[in-house]
């Protein structure tokens, strides 16, 4: 064995020993072991970040020991810290910190992940996409829906949006929505949440709404299988635009053969 | 209102500027980020509102002024017009709404019927057992009327209850009382309690000769007397369904029939078959051949249940002697089972069995009568004795009523609508008060009960 092979396999079992003493304290605070947890996101060459989310996919989703992890990393001030890589120049470090408070549904650090949607970074937006669609609730997916609204969707937006929305959200976008790219996101949002209270306003909005949200609505009551819809599916095979043609033949087989939709909720969604 | 999109407040993005208000640290500086009052409170009055929205709620209503205010500052104004679905069931959930104005209804949805467990006026909540117990919501919500929901997403009720562990685990208690009382309202609506439909009660004899037929047609006559034009008899003792013909009637057509109608065509077939007795009851045969008797399968028997008992106020179906697909379709959708048994060895032996066929199939013994019913002046066994082999009470005994049976079915009249002495008369009048008793109602609209809560007060009603 040269020297720097040498080298490279002391540093890795070092990493490996730290990953695994990080890993040790995150299901210690985790377990209630620990009421504090003070680690440092900026560890050279250990992915906290990672092993925090690692971590917490371990544990039952929604159940105490993330409760316990989150109130570990609040009362060890490490969320200070992590909420503040939100605002780091380094895009690595506020990449990280985004994973870490979405692992952890850190709900405070919403007003810090908002205007990261909106950032030159590609992976940065993501990430704080992502993040909003782990936490949940009103104020996540306003913020989602907010910079749909002024920059236009994207696939990521919608798919968190859909992730992030609390009941009766959709529907009131799709009821009451300005204009623009949110409403007809919010349609592409609640079909992919298979939202069946949502049905009567994806019918509302395919009768009267632009070509685009006419052509997602059909596709979304296509993904919500509602029989109830067919007849303003089979209206809207008549349309003028042959987009919104298109999506009414495959909404129609869709609801007619259950068995080709996709069934549940998409994987993470409560 | 509807719920907002803008987002007020958040940094750099959408109108106005973030405006701090009431005790909340500032930000200073990047190194000591603390916790920030979200600037977008809503308007004063605003909040006066959704505070009295809260302090009428259980549970809600025990929290300190601080906790009430954040949470009503976290409160989502949801707009839902009549009619509209808010939840539906089996579906997750993550929210918690409060009934502002309006009126809904929960609804229990099951494959053939629907049962609305409770009405939610200003004050009740929902969907908590979605949202804090994380489970499928247990019923649907539709709006009555056009009502205003304040709905508290579970990311807003942990952000400022999180550490209210006592608070959260009294709303998983509320949500799994009311998931009991769902699931006891809809077991009831099950035996056809609720929404005025008719009482199924079968009348099952598990030997040939001990007069099942004949108590089944005297009940009839004596439910008809109470209730005249709102009891049917539903023949069912195949392969001879001789009930119309006892009471004087010549069917034209049958439920085997009418089951060959088209869909749509159905319910107008059925009760096109239906006789009409002088006294006030009804008949309907359910074939008019032996071969037709093949053609009652359980569906239609199901299919025919359904349809009857939105019309009638007691459907007495005669289930004759067999035990087969149709006999068990329709023992789930009886409310009530009549055994009637002859105090004859081996009509008691048989009678006994039958007793725990009926209780095996789910049939709550306080939901089972026995009818012991003396066709001969002189019994070889004794009522003790019946009751000793089944294990149970005789609950009605009808006495022997010499050659009077036999001379009504041959002048097709029903004793218990022409003789008021008659032993039958006696035994199925007996009969009609035990069922009334039971199941009897009055005909007072029936409102589904108020939720119950964890902590009921004077603010509280719960009925």
């Amino acid at each position: 064995m040269t020297g720097l092979t040498a080298g490279n396999a002391i540093g890795q079992a070092r990493l490996a020993i730290r990953e695994a003493a990080l890993r040790r304290r995150l299901h210690a605070a985790a377990a209630g072991a620990s009421p504090t947890l003070e680690i440092d996101l900026d560890d050279h060459g250990l992915d906290v970040a990672a092993l925090v989310r690692a971590v917490v996919a371990g544990l039952p989703p929604g159940g105490p020991e993330v409760e316990r992890l989150a109130t570990a990393f609040e009362q060890g001030q490490i969320s200070d810290q992590v909420i503040g890589g939100l605002a780091a120049a380094d895009t690595v470090l506020q990449i990280r910190s985004a994973k870490v408070v979405g692992a952890l549904r850190l709900e405070r650090a919403i007003p810090w992940l908002a205007p990261l949607l909106t950032g030159q970074n590609r992976a940065v937006c993501d990430a704080a996409a992502r993040a909003l669609g782990r936490i949940g609730g009103a104020r996540s997916a306003e913020a989602l829906i907010g910079v749909i609204q002024r920059s236009g969707p994207s696939r990521i937006l919608v798919t968190e949006l859909a992730r992030a929305a609390p009941d009766q959200f959709l529907e009131s976008a799709l009821k009451h929505p300005p204009r623009g790219p949110a409403r007809w996101a919010a349609a592409a949002a609640a079909g992919l949440r298979r939202r069946r209270p949502a049905v009567t306003p994806l019918i509302a909005l395919l009768a009267s709404g632009s070509r685009r949200e006419r052509a997602i609505s059909c596709k979304a009551l296509g993904w919500i299988g509602a029989t109830s819809a067919i007849p303003a599916i089979t209206a809207a095979l008549m349309d003028r635009e042959p987009r919104v043609r298109a999506a009414a033949e495959k909404a129609l087989k869709a609801v007619s053969h259950p068995g080709r939709r996709a069934a549940g909720h998409p994987r993470g969604m409560h | 209102m509807s719920a907002e999109l803008k987002t007020v407040g958040l940094p750099g993005i959408g109108s106005g500027g973030a405006v701090a208000r009431g005790d909340a640290n500032r930000l200073s500086g990047q190194a000591d980020i603390r916790r920030r009052q979200e600037s977008d409170w809503p308007a004063y009055r605003d909040m006066v509102q959704r505070v009295a929205v809260l302090e009428r709620t259980p549970v809600f209503f025990a929290l300190d002024q601080g906790t009430q205010r954040l949470l009503a500052t976290r409160l989502r104004r949801v707009a839902v017009a009549a009619g509209d679905l808010v939840l539906c069931q089996g579906e997750p959930g993550d929210t918690i709404f409060f009934v502002e104005e309006g009126r809904c209804r929960l609804v229990v949805e099951r494959p053939s019927s629907s049962v609305t467990v409770a009405k939610l006026a200003p004050g009740d909540f929902f969907g908590e057992r979605a949202c804090v117990l994380k489970r499928p919501q247990p019923a649907s919500v539709y709006a009555d009327t056009d009502c205003s929901l304040l709905a508290l997403d579970r990311a807003s009720l942990h952000a400022v209850l999180g550490r209210e562990q006592a608070v959260l685990e009294q709303l998983g208690k509320v949500a799994d009382e009311r998931s009991s009382v769902f699931a006891e309202m809809t077991e009831q609506a099950s035996w056809g309690m609720f929404l005025h439909e008719a009482t199924v009660v079968g009348v099952y004899s598990p030997k040939g000769g001990t007069g099942g037929t004949c108590m089944s047609l005297n009940l009839v006559g004596s439910l008809a007397r109470r209730f005249p034009g709102q009891v049917l008899h539903l023949d069912l003792d195949f392969p001879y369904s001789h009930a119309a013909l006892l009471a004087g009637l010549v069917p034209t057509s049958s439920l085997a029939r009418a089951g060959a109608a088209p869909i749509d065509s159905f319910e107008e077939a059925l009760l096109s078959a239906v006789l009409y007795h002088r006294g006030g009851p009804m008949i309907l045969a359910g074939a008019l051949r032996p071969e037709e008797a093949d053609e009652v399968t359980p569906d239609l028997v199901t299919r025919a249940i359904g349809v009857l008992r939105k019309t009638f106020k007691y459907i007495v179906v005669d289930l004759g002697v067999a035990i087969n697909d149709s006999t068990l379709a329709l023992l789930d959708l009886t409310q009530h089972v009549v055994l009637v048994a002859a105090p004859e060895l081996t009509a008691v032996k048989s009678a006994a069995d039958a007793v725990s066929i009926m209780l095996e199939l789910g049939t709550p013994d306080s939901r089972l009568t026995v009818v012991l019913n003396n066709r001969s002046p002189k019994s070889s066994v004794t009522r003790s004795a019946v009751e000793q082999i089944l294990g149970r009470p005789v609950d009605v005994e009808v006495g022997y009523d010499g050659v009077r049976p036999e001379l009504a079915a041959v002048n097709g009249d029903i004793l218990s609508l022409t003789n008021p002495k008659s032993e039958i008369t006696r035994g199925a009048e007996a009969l009609a008060e035990l069922l009334e008793a039971i199941h009897g109602r009055n005909d007072t609209a029936w409102e589904p009960a108020r939720l119950p809560t964890a902590a009921p007060s004077e603010k509280d009603t719960v009925s």
